[in-house]
């Protein structure tokens, strides 16, 4: 299993360049007029701006190779380059924005698994009865709906109707802690970080920002969850062995919760391994509805500017958690599935 | 069972939740929350040119003179002690040298004093570093009769302004100080004074300088130098000159002698939070401590304002009806903007490459010649055929009103009698019978209208236009056309849009400020209207545009800006079709708002206090 995981590590820096190389070379189609985009946003902001000032300024001008050359230079030495949507340093804007997208993402995988995983077994076992429907009908509603009618849905409900979970990460006495420097970020995740700085009310006010993009997500997802789980249950479901165990006379909630639902979690668990990946990279609206600034939001933002040295960084970046998350994906399986053997 | 257990964690969680404080900065009568959209670009006067940074840089900084309330005319004095006129001495007779007597005792955020020396800094360390697409040049112009640092470089002996792989760095050490010794006799101390010497008078120079122009906020010069700014010497000002902007020593810090001081600025979770600066010359503001929030999105701004987490909001227009009559929510409407939005003419249109936009390049019904609006009578028919009541009723939903010109009509010197085109097709006709000898006429047209994609209010004007000509002969044929934002701003650059929309936002409430970008050769359109319009513009307005910067006898303004006035209808230089108004939204509890137009922010938050219930 080491050599396996050796050598896909190994591919991780000929997948990075080949993903630059790419993005570099659809940006190469790009005027330096229009690169220059990214630095002026709108016809408003032409004021007396010189176009050429700009171009020259940052280089826009130069072969689209010679830009890569010096990008790779800077990368090489640890510099991802400066961002102008962003207004950081490319790298500080991952570091930033990552573990915000990272703690939504974990706190939004427990319901939509085990949700999606209730729902898919609930299904399965009312086959082809009214609650089977029932229960289809509405995740496949919440997976047909575009993500920012969700989103507003809850917000609307939840904060505007209810007042209860506000948008954001955090409230403004919260924030105004954490400028003062009464707090020390650890990890970027404020429910952790508040642990770890034993802030309770800081910690509840973190949660009370991530219930309704939870539950946004949760609802958009449990639909690609269930219909999984209820396949794999209806297959399960009608083997020998289930059989047996219902002959045995044993009760039904044994035979789905021991004999069926363990069998039917394998193919489940390999997707939900690549949902977490999915849900990092797809929570771009969600962010922007609720106004949590991840790094979905930031990406999106990036690349409506052409921002291209914030869209290469990320891209990296995506291409880095997808290797590395996929490598972690096929050892799980190997090791809930003792039949797969990884060589 | 587990389900049931589920349910039970969920529940405890909700309620826990709900037990922290949820609209704790609402109700703090210290704490101001201001929910807006975009981002601060910098925090350094000497780069900011927008308004979001112009918004947090207004309440860290004060400015020698301010406006008076929300008035446009009566400046007051700020860190100054005095307005100088030629009145009081403070400006000299033929209008070259404006002194200002600099506040005595006034402290900056760490508790330095502030001295005329911070003062001449200020302008000395802006005009030397002048970063591209900054606001630099608006001291240039008055000062030295330019609008970059390169100019004064070409100058001084260094690489002329066209140069190609300029590198400030590699000046000759001659040219270097020929630069600083230029730059330096601008503004000098005099004792107490800071004095200003001009190229030439210029009446607007007080406004450039006067409180809502981010650019000439005061800075520290000690703190400045200490935290890695130019140390003010003749010979090192190169390493400073046309830096990236997160380089700026200012780009991310403050230290300035305003109400309130910078805490944070921060990125990730797009806010600022300022606090109150108790030793504040003018005694301490009501407020303790402010938030600026950054939200993309309107509903969610919209939903933090009803819920009275935020006490203020940046609502635009077409979310208005929405909320206009929440209760506990001020709507204040038809607030004076100063600026405009115009279609541009292109007088010289390029047809190579361009055929997308422009057919044939010719007059023969499948295009337009590169001179098409070149014609005076096609101009004027483009300005009959626009329906502005429909347009500032249906599309602007009736927040602006009809321009005079290119210079707003809040501002002096604008002449109200007379009014520009009206829509009127019978009119349109007439001239467009008269283009290109009635070849147009009998030939017809081809032409697409561009506009950036997401501004559906260009792309509703540009349909009138269509819908209006179109009607006025078959023959005519209109296309309106969506382009990405960064394709379209090549196209403006190459000068291959035969038409476009632009929209001016005063720089300092000035008409000049209008006049120049609109109709002068070296304006800021003037490189998107192509050769024909920078001829006309050489040959009728500039001497005019100049005279009239050059005096500071207001009688004689006016006649100058009303013979401008006169030009632009004569020659139809654009269609002026909107001056927008402005609006503000608040929560009832929020009292002491002074709306001044001239400022870059919406708030000045010094004023402003909450009465919670």
């Amino acid at each position: 299993m080491l050599t396996y995981i050796a050598r896909r590590l190994l591919l991780l820096p000929v997948v990075l360049f080949g993903v630059s190389i790419f993005i570099f070379g659809v940006m190469s189609f790009l005027s330096p007029y229009e690169l220059v985009s990214t630095y002026i946003k709108s016809p408003e902001e032409l004021k007396n701006q010189s176009l050429d000032a700009l171009v020259e300024k940052y280089g826009l001008n130069d072969p689209w190779h010679l830009r890569y050359i010096r990008w790779l230079g800077n990368v090489l030495h640890g510099n991802l380059g400066y961002s102008e949507s962003a207004n950081m340093y490319v790298l500080d804007a991952i570091k930033q924005r990552f573990p915000a997208s990272l703690e939504l993402a974990l706190f939004a995988v427990v319901p939509v698994v085990f949700g999606g995983i209730w729902l898919g077994v609930v299904s399965a076992v009312h086959h082809n009865r009214l609650l089977d429907h029932a229960t289809r009908i509405f995740a496949i509603i919440g997976w047909s709906l575009p993500s920012f009618v969700a989103g507003i849905l809850a917000l609307m409900f939840f904060y505007g109707y209810l007042g209860w979970f506000p948008p954001g990460r955090l409230s403004a006495w919260a924030h105004e802690i954490i400028a003062s420097g009464g707090f020390r970020q650890y990890t970027g995740m404020n429910t952790i970080d508040a642990i770890l700085n034993w802030n309770w009310p800081i910690f509840w006010d973190a949660v009370r920002h991530l219930v309704a993009p939870t539950i946004t997500l949760a609802w958009l997802w449990w639909a690609f969850i269930l219909r999984i789980t209820r396949s794999s249950m209806l297959d399960v479901l009608n083997k020998d062995y289930v059989t047996t165990a219902r002959a045995k006379g044993l009760p039904e909630r044994l035979v789905i919760n021991r004999h069926a639902k363990r069998n039917a979690m394998i193919p489940v668990t390999t997707v939900a391994g690549l949902m977490v990946l999915g849900l990092l990279g797809g929570m771009a609206i969600t962010e922007t509805v609720f106004d949590y600034k991840g790094i979905g939001l930031l990406t999106v933002q990036g690349a409506q500017q052409l921002d291209y040295t914030l869209v290469l960084g990320t891209a990296l970046f995506y291409g880095v958690l997808l290797v590395i998350g996929n490598l972690v994906v096929d050892v799980l399986y190997a090791i809930i599935d003792p039949r797969v053997r990884l060589e | 069972m587990r389900f049931k257990l589920y349910i039970a964690v969920v529940s405890a969680l909700l309620l826990l939740a709900l037990g922290v404080p949820a609209l704790a900065a609402a109700t703090d009568p210290k704490t101001f929350v201001f929910v807006t959209f975009g981002d601060v670009d910098s925090l350094d006067p000497a780069y900011a040119y927008d308004t979001a940074s112009g918004e947090v840089i207004h309440q860290l900084y004060d400015n020698l003179v301010a406006y008076e309330g929300g008035s446009l005319d009566k400046i007051i004095p700020m860190l100054a002690t005095q307005v100088p006129s030629k009145a009081n001495g403070l400006i000299s007779q033929d209008g070259l040298t404006v002194k200002f007597p600099i506040r005595k005792g006034v402290k900056f955020h760490n508790g330095d004093v502030l001295t005329p020396a911070d003062v001449e800094y200020t302008f000395e360390r802006a005009m030397l570093a002048d970063p591209a697409g900054g606001p630099v040049w608006m001291f240039f112009e008055p000062l030295l009769g330019v609008q970059t640092l390169r100019e004064v470089i070409a100058k001084a002996g260094g690489p002329g302004v066209d140069a190609k792989d300029f590198d400030a760095k590699k000046l000759d050490a001659k040219v270097v100080q020929k630069v600083y010794d230029i730059i330096d006799k601008t503004v000098e101390v005099e004792g107490d004074y800071v004095v200003f010497h001009l190229a030439k008078p210029y009446p607007a120079f007080l406004q450039i300088l006067a409180k809502g122009g981010s650019w000439s906020s005061i800075v520290n010069k000690k703190w400045m130098v200490e935290n890695g700014a130019w140390d003010g010497k003749a010979t090192t000002w190169p390493k400073w000159y046309d830096q990236a902007k997160e380089e700026m020593t200012l780009y991310q810090k403050a230290m300035g002698t305003g109400p309130f001081r910078l805490l944070t600025w921060d990125r990730n979770a797009g806010q600022i939070i300022l606090k109150r600066f108790d030793d504040y010359w003018r005694g301490p503001a009501k407020l303790e401590t402010v938030f600026i929030k950054y939200v993309e999105e309107a509903n969610t701004r919209m939903l933090m304002l009803q819920t009275g987490e935020a006490d203020a909001a940046v609502i635009q227009q077409q979310y208005l009806d929405q909320i206009r009559n929440v209760k506990g929510i001020v709507v204040k409407e038809h607030l004076p903007y100063i600026g405009n939005t115009a279609l541009l003419f292109n007088y010289t249109i390029p047809v190579q490459g361009n055929e997308d936009i422009v057919g044939s390049g010719k007059l023969d019904g499948n295009g337009v010649p590169p001179d098409f609006f070149a014609d005076i009578h096609v101009r004027k028919a483009f300005n009959y055929a626009f329906d502005y009541e429909t347009y500032i009723k249906e599309v602007a939903m009736g927040a602006g009103s009809k321009p005079y010109g290119p210079a707003p009509a809040v501002l002096p010197f604008v002449n109200k009698n007379r009014p520009w085109y009206s829509f009127d097709l019978k009119k349109a006709e007439e001239e467009f019978k008269q283009a290109f000898g009635g070849e147009l006429w009998k030939k017809g047209f081809k032409l697409t209208i561009l506009y950036n994609t997401g501004n559906e209010q260009r792309k509703t004007a540009a349909e009138i236009l269509e819908a209006n000509i179109e009607s006025i002969n078959p023959k005519f044929k209109i296309d309106v056309q969506g382009m990405q934002w960064s394709t379209y701003l090549s196209k403006l650059r190459a000068s291959a849009l035969p038409v476009f929309f632009m929209g001016w936002h005063m720089d300092f409430p000035d008409a000049h400020n209008f006049y120049m970008p609109y109709m002068h050769s070296a304006g800021a359109f003037a490189g998107y209207t192509g050769q024909g319009m920078v001829d006309l513009a050489k040959a009728k307005f500039d001497a005019l545009i100049e005279q009239a910067i050059s005096t500071y006898d207001n009688a004689k303004r006016q006649e100058l800006y009303y013979k401008l006035q006169d030009l632009a209808y004569e020659y139809a230089v654009a269609v002026f079709y909107i001056e927008p108004e402005e609006h503000r939204v608040y929560r009832d509890w929020v009292k002491g708002v002074v709306y001044n137009p001239a400022y870059s922010a919406n708030y000045d938050f010094y004023t402003i206090y909450k009465e919670v219930r």
